[in-house]
């Protein structure tokens, strides 16, 4: 059976800091893969969730988070490099699902002031989605020099940023496509 | 080994597709009494639905 419901390709803006210029990168996400037929999108920024500090993992189970992680086929996870890695509370919101990731798959994007474009980060990330369930493709997007990639309105300044997310996002597509079918029709003990 | 019984869709009712096995580690006191210790963890068999996409678990054999 191929499943002819569009794809759910959210992008989760992982920090919560105070001016973060994160968000730009997020937005100019959302609205890339908005253009794409067939595939849905939307901004889950995680400062807009309940992120309990008194719990973790499944514990702190937000309902509309995980379902929208239910629906989701595919993840963008736009990530800025905090201390050479990922932002912890970002970790405190992936931990609250499992069963919701398995088999889907991931990119990331990564965010810093400086020149790497978060590549510490992505790098330290990567054992976490693959604990996750998640299928990390082999394309990432680099924002490095952040504040010089948008303005502070967040219009984007250097535009060599469409095409590399447009690479990013074809094998994104393509890697959702696949293990949606997987998931589908390929049984484990088949 | 017989096989289990599909998982019933909980939202639309169709067959759910058993697409993986994952190990998932015990964080309470109550899922460390489950511990598989071959796998050091909980054993779970993941499920998806190929109707209308929702996901499900249950704890394998």
């Amino acid at each position: 059976m191929i499943n002819t419901r569009p794809l759910s390709i959210p992008v989760i803006l992982g920090t919560t800091r105070k001016g973060r210029l994160s968000v730009h990168a997020a937005r100019f996400m959302v609205d890339q893969i908005s253009r794409r037929e067939g595939v849905m999108t939307e901004l889950i920024d995680i400062s807009d969730l309940p992120i309990p500090l008194d719990d973790a993992g499944e514990g702190i189970k937000d309902a509309a988070f995980s379902e929208k992680m239910v629906r989701a086929d595919a993840l963008v996870l736009v990530t800025p490099e905090y201390n050479h890695s990922f932002p912890g509370l970002m970790k405190h919101v992936l931990d609250s699902c499992l069963k919701e990731y398995i088999h889907k798959a991931a990119g990331i994007v990564g965010v810093s002031a400086g020149p790497f474009g978060g590549i510490r980060a992505i790098q330290d990330f990567l054992p976490v989605i693959r604990e996750l369930g998640l299928v990390n493709i082999f394309w990432d997007v680099n924002f490095g020099n952040i504040a010089q990639v948008f303005d502070g309105s967040g219009r984007l300044l250097d535009q060599a940023f469409v095409a590399r997310a447009d690479k990013f996002i074809n094998e994104l597509v393509w890697m959702a496509r696949t293990l949606r079918y997987g998931r589908d029709n390929i049984a484990l003990d088949s | 080994m017989e096989k289990r019984k599909k998982i019933i869709c909980p939202k639309c009712g169709s067959e759910m597709n058993h697409h993986a096995d994952k190990v998932v580690h015990s964080t309470t006191a109550e899922e460390a009494k489950r511990v598989n210790l071959a796998f050091g963890g909980l054993l779970e068999e993941l499920h998806a639905c190929p109707a209308c996409g929702a996901v499900a678990s249950r704890p394998a054999d």
